[in-house]
């Protein structure tokens, strides 16, 4: 009797949380899955059950298509930036500048990470401006005045823009994580190295690349999951246009649910993305704990 | 072991809470009953708490309902009004959610056309025309034109409380210099003026379409002096809409030719705000703009020699066009009475108060637009004779053209303001356009079965 008791003594400890996280994470997953197979919006006295219907309408909706597409380059590209050129430059910071400058450059490259969202976005549009922008008046100074455009109303350089905002605010602020997991690496493994023989490139693919794989796999994580919940940047700078050219799924969603009245359509995408998110997560940490190196 | 109980009872919870959730829950009709029709009976004894929501935050604006409020809470002391106002676009959202969550407010903001029908179609506004319909004695004092714009199936809605209509503004030192004498009369006279304004060295329109609206007054426009009214009305209606007239198509390639010959390059990545600078600083000599924008082209910080120089026209027809060419692009903006509201008759008493004559005219002197009241703006104050000439040509009017963006379906919204953007980058033709606007009216109609 007492050892049932026992055994079932902990769970007690464990009922609050899983509640909470019962009725806040999970519930609402459910939930939203089910409301993604009714029609209605917010002025529909009877939602009607269709099915999958507003799935297959994803599957044939181009927009749908060109906001997956633009996740996908908003990912590709952060992953560039965020993690392989953030590393690079967290690893030339710390090697390669001398002692003084270092603090100062790390400060100018993690400014950007503490202005908001909308307030980036708001000084990129003056940036982009094609009437006074900056970016114009740069290229007319350097004689390169054909390049000069409406970045943000050209359907052909509106999500570049976009995505080279979000680099330019997040940039800094990776390459300072990787600082951290840097100055964490043993200063022996170094010395062993430079004893070899190996230069600083050498040195950098075969010490620091392997020995900060950690802090690599979560920033892969969080730059991809990040990508595919990307909303603020776009719905900022363009709201979703020109001519629909610049919706992710999280602006098309917010569209779908507020804009064009369709909830349903609305809730079918946000499964979608939870979708994306939840396997890209899963095979990123089942990857990540077998490759895990102990200092 | 272990783990394994802790996925037994993850999944139980799962499954738990999947049994528990039926259907999303339908807003509830609450109290009222739609049918039977809200009381909208004063009490004789003023009081209570009514809650009004309104998407007029600015700063130019949000005073003035603030004081309007304020007056009528001491007039009538155990009245309580909880005023809330957001922003426009903020607003678009605020009333879905809470009219999805049944917690509408007494008083809310409403755009004339399927906006505001939808909300009557869902039971949510009150049926007026008893107190406001065009025969009352609170009916006749407001101009027809802006009654009409909330009747839905002949009965009255809303309570409108300013004029809106949209006209091209002009520099006439530009029009004077280019060597047009006077507005152009024609469509065709319009695009010729265009030219000999570029050979001026002017920005004929100047244009800015960030966000896809300023293209679609354009088409409310178009659309309006190229399909005639009866079909314009089956096609914005959404159980009947198919766009199929070969006016829409007319149009959009008339929008088209005023793309090419009078707006400036990357009308898409400039927004409205800053088009009209380039208007107010002597680059441009024209923008489309609304009669409630007036008041910003007479600004303190404005250079006199616009200021001085500045007067406006409609968009013209364009010769032989099949659609009406009477109907003016605007409308008035409006507040809607919640149906199931248990101060009705309290909220409708404060709308009573709000379009009295004392504070229509306030609405004019305080914010400078025009008042949906009769008479109102020639007794205010600080009106300038743009806005009275204004006023006088919508009384010409033979009725409005509600924003193509409100008045028809969601949907066929959506693709028009996306076609519109595409047009102007060259991405799409008119013929594009209104193929996606057929598919979205298609989906529209089963909708709405």
């Amino acid at each position: 009797m007492r050892t049932v008791a026992r055994r079932w003594a902990g769970w007690w400890w464990l009922l609050p949380g899983l509640v909470l996280l019962g009725t806040f994470v999970y519930y609402p997953i459910i939930q939203n899955f089910q409301l993604s197979t009714y029609s209605w919006n917010a002025f529909t006295s009877t939602p009607t059950f269709v099915g999958m219907d507003n799935y297959r309408e994803a599957w044939a909706d181009p927009v749908f298509w060109r906001a997956v597409g633009n996740n996908t380059l908003f990912a590709i590209v952060s992953l560039i930036f965020q993690v392989a050129f953030a590393l690079a430059l967290a690893a030339i910071l710390e090697e390669a500048v001398h002692q003084r400058l270092r603090g100062v450059l790390r400060t100018l490259y993690f400014i950007p990470a503490v202005i908001s969202i909308t307030v980036a976005g708001i000084l990129f549009s003056f940036i982009y401006n094609p009437e006074f922008g900056l970016l114009n008046e740069l290229l007319n100074a350097v004689g390169l005045d054909e390049w000069q455009r409406a970045w943000l109303g050209d359907r052909s350089t509106a999500m570049g823009s976009i995505i080279a905002m979000s680099q330019w605010q997040n940039f800094g602020y990776t390459s300072v994580l990787f600082i951290v997991a840097i100055q964490r690496i043993p200063r022996e493994f170094y010395e062993a190295a430079k004893i070899d023989g190996a230069g600083p490139v050498r040195t950098f693919f075969t010490v620091t690349v392997p020995l900060v794989r950690e802090m690599t796999t979560l920033l892969i994580i969080l730059t991809f999951s990040g990508a595919f919940l990307v909303f603020n940047e776009v719905m900022v700078m363009t709201a979703g246009g020109p001519a629909n050219s610049t919706h992710v799924l999280g602006t098309w969603l917010y569209f779908n649910a507020f804009m064009a009245d369709d909830m349903g359509y609305a809730s079918a995408i946000a499964t979608v993305i939870f979708a994306i998110t939840f396997v890209l997560a899963m095979i990123q940490l089942a990857y990540a704990r077998r490759r895990r190196v102990e200092l | 072991m272990r783990t394994h109980r802790v996925a037994t009872i993850v999944a139980t919870l799962s499954l738990g809470t999947l049994a528990a959730c039926g259907p999303p829950s339908a807003p509830d009709s609450g109290g009222g009953d739609a049918d039977a029709g809200t009381d909208l009976t004063v009490p004789e004894e003023k009081s209570g708490t009514i809650t009004m929501l309104t998407k007029f935050a600015a700063p130019e604006y949000a005073p003035y309902f603030e004081s309007v409020v304020e007056a009528y809470e001491a007039e009538n002391p155990d009245v309580d009004i909880d005023l809330q106002q957001v922003g426009d676009q903020p607003y678009k959202d605020k009333i879905r959610v809470l009219s999805a969550s049944n917690e509408l407010p007494d008083i809310y903001f409403s755009w004339a056309g399927d906006f505001a029908n939808k909300f009557v179609r869902a039971d949510l506004a009150a049926d007026l025309s008893s107190e406001i319909g065009p025969d009352t004695e609170w009916g006749s004092t407001f101009t027809p034109a802006a009654l009409e714009a909330f009747t839905l199936d002949g009965a009255t809605y809303g309570v409108p409380i300013n004029l809106d209509a949209k006209y091209l503004a002009y520099n006439t030192t530009a029009f004077e210099e280019a060597g047009i004498d006077t507005p152009p009369a024609t469509f065709e006279e319009l695009l010729d003026a265009c030219t000999k304004l570029d050979d001026a060295g002017y920005t004929p329109i100047s244009m800015g379409n960030q966000y896809g609206w300023p293209a679609i007054h354009y088409l409310t426009q178009l659309n309006a002096y190229n399909v005639p009214a009866e079909t314009l009305a089956t096609d914005y209606d959404p159980a009947s809409g198919e766009f199929t007239d070969p006016g829409y198509v007319a149009a959009l390639e008339q929008f088209d030719e005023l793309a090419q010959t009078c707006f400036n390059d990357g009308a898409n990545g400039l927004s409205h705000e800053v088009a009209q600078a380039n208007l107010m600083s002597g680059q441009a000599a024209m923008q489309y703009i609304e009669i409630v924008e007036f008041p910003n082209l007479m600004g303190e910080d404005v250079d006199p020699s616009f200021t001085e120089n500045w007067s406006f026209f409609r968009l013209p027809q364009a010769e032989g066009a099949s659609g009406s060419a009477d109907m003016l692009t605007g409308a008035p903006d409006g507040f809607m009475v919640n149906a199931n509201s248990e101060n009705a008759g309290l909220a409708l008493d404060f709308l009573k108060f709000m379009t009295n004559e004392q504070n229509a005219t306030k609405l004019t002197t305080d914010i400078g637009w025009l008042s949906s009241v009769e008479g109102a703006t020639e007794r205010a104050d600080e009106t300038f004779p743009q806005l009275e000439e204004g006023l006088a040509d919508i009384g010409e009017a033979e009725s409005f053209a509600i924003w193509l963006d409100t008045v028809v379906d969601a949907d066929v919204a959506a693709a028009y303001l996306a076609g519109v953007q595409g047009l102007l980058d060259g991405s799409a033709s008119p013929q594009d356009v209104i193929s996606d606007v057929q598919d979205a009216a298609a989906k529209a109609q089963e909708q709405v079965q």
